[in-house]
């Protein structure tokens, strides 16, 4: 964790007395997180950019709501969350998804970069919810009661999709990790 | 995958205490199956670790605009102490606004203290007669109750008194009498000795 010498809450603070610049630092240290975030929920880097600003400003707009400036964070992905869903139900179901390696192609070691496809490729065959929770959990480190925070359901829900997800990407991943990258 | 004592995924994820953790470890020693397992799940992490974050393409900031100000009424609004302060301000000006236009009742400075009087005496005349008319009757009918019932009670007594005063008159006769008698017969018995 990098020292920082004002805390979020004080630029949360500032912004809701009008403070621009203190919301554009809030912002630069969280945008990031949520673009990345956003670009493996939607899989699409212009999609998740648009997101990204739509959420930072929907969040700006609502600072009064906040009640806890220290639980800004759940807060920010809960707004990013509604407004992924919200393109994805515009989207037709996702259907573009590359089918998993067949048996020659998984006897191969893999380059990095192949790996890295066969991730993404693992990661969008999985459902938004699945998909969402691997996102919240392995690579934005959340604990389970913030990702239940963030989702407005159950914790147990969260470990349901989490470990349905895993059981799927097990299948497809452990197997070219046990033969290794080159 | 039922035959470790807690799910393999919550430890994996370090969701289990410490002691349920100890008996993890020492159940995948004895454990291929889970143990292998466990392999395959922390290989699985290790492929989805090789995606890396990405930069955003462009950076997000905003500019001081209108657009993205709150507006004012919002700005108070989410600001507790500015929208005290305020209703405080409208409180007070109200109060002020009231004591200044509010409408001053017509008194006149100089009043007619002698109509005043006049219209005051004869009210209470109006008004005082009767109820002195009232006062008296009611006062007289009482003193007049209260002495016929004296002069009912003084002539019980007086006719009480006459007839203890006949009794007496009548006794006091009849003693005399009998006492006249007594003499004469002893005047006559006196005469009669030699």
């Amino acid at each position: 964790m990098i020292f920082r010498e004002v805390e979020d809450r004080d630029l949360i603070a500032k912004a809701r007395r009008g403070g621009v610049e203190a919301y554009n630092l809030l912002i630069s240290r969280w945008e990031k997180r949520v673009f990345n975030y956003l670009l493996r929920l939607v899989r699409n880097r212009e999609d998740a950019l648009d997101l990204s600003q739509e959420a930072f400003l929907k969040a700006y707009q609502n600072l009064g709501k906040l009640e806890d400036a220290g639980r800004f964070g759940p807060w920010l992905y809960r707004i990013a969350h509604n407004e992924a869903f919200s393109l994805l139900r515009k989207r037709k179901p996702e259907g573009d998804a590359e089918p998993p390696p067949t048996g020659e192609a998984r006897s191969f070691r893999m380059f990095p970069i192949e790996l890295t496809l066969a991730v993404k490729s693992a990661l969008a065959r999985l459902d938004p919810d699945q998909r969402e929770a691997v996102i919240l959990k392995i690579y934005q480190g959340f604990k389970f009661e913030e990702i239940a925070e963030v989702l407005s359901c159950p914790v147990s829900t969260v470990k349901s999709r989490l470990y349905t997800a895993l059981d799927l990407l097990k299948d497809t991943l452990a197997p070219i990790q046990t033969r290794g990258v080159q | 995958m039922n035959c470790s004592p807690y799910d393999l995924k919550d430890f994996f994820f370090g969701e289990l205490e410490a002691g349920q953790g100890r008996q993890m470890e020492e159940h995948l020693e004895g454990c291929s199956e889970c143990r292998e397992e466990f392999e395959r799940l922390r290989l699985t992490r290790t492929a989805l670790d090789s995606l890396r974050e990405e930069e955003p393409p462009r950076r997000i900031a905003f500019v001081s605009d209108t657009v993205f100000e709150p507006r004012w009424w919002q700005a108070l609004w989410q600001s507790g102490p500015r929208l005290g302060f305020a209703s405080a301000a409208l409180l007070a000006a109200a109060i002020l606004v009231h004591g200044l236009v509010r409408p001053v009742p017509n008194v006149s400075p100089t009043p007619d203290t002698a109509a005043i009087e006049a219209r005051v005496g004869a009210e209470v005349a109006r008004r005082i007669a009767p109820a002195v008319q009232a006062a008296v009757s009611e006062s007289e009918a009482r003193q007049a109750k209260k002495t016929e019932e004296l002069v009912s009670a003084t002539r019980k007594n007086f006719e009480l008194q006459r007839d203890a005063d006949r009794v007496w008159i009548a006794e006091t006769v009849t003693l005399l009498q009998k006492k006249y008698n007594v003499l004469q017969l002893a005047s006559a018995e006196m005469g009669a000795r030699p």
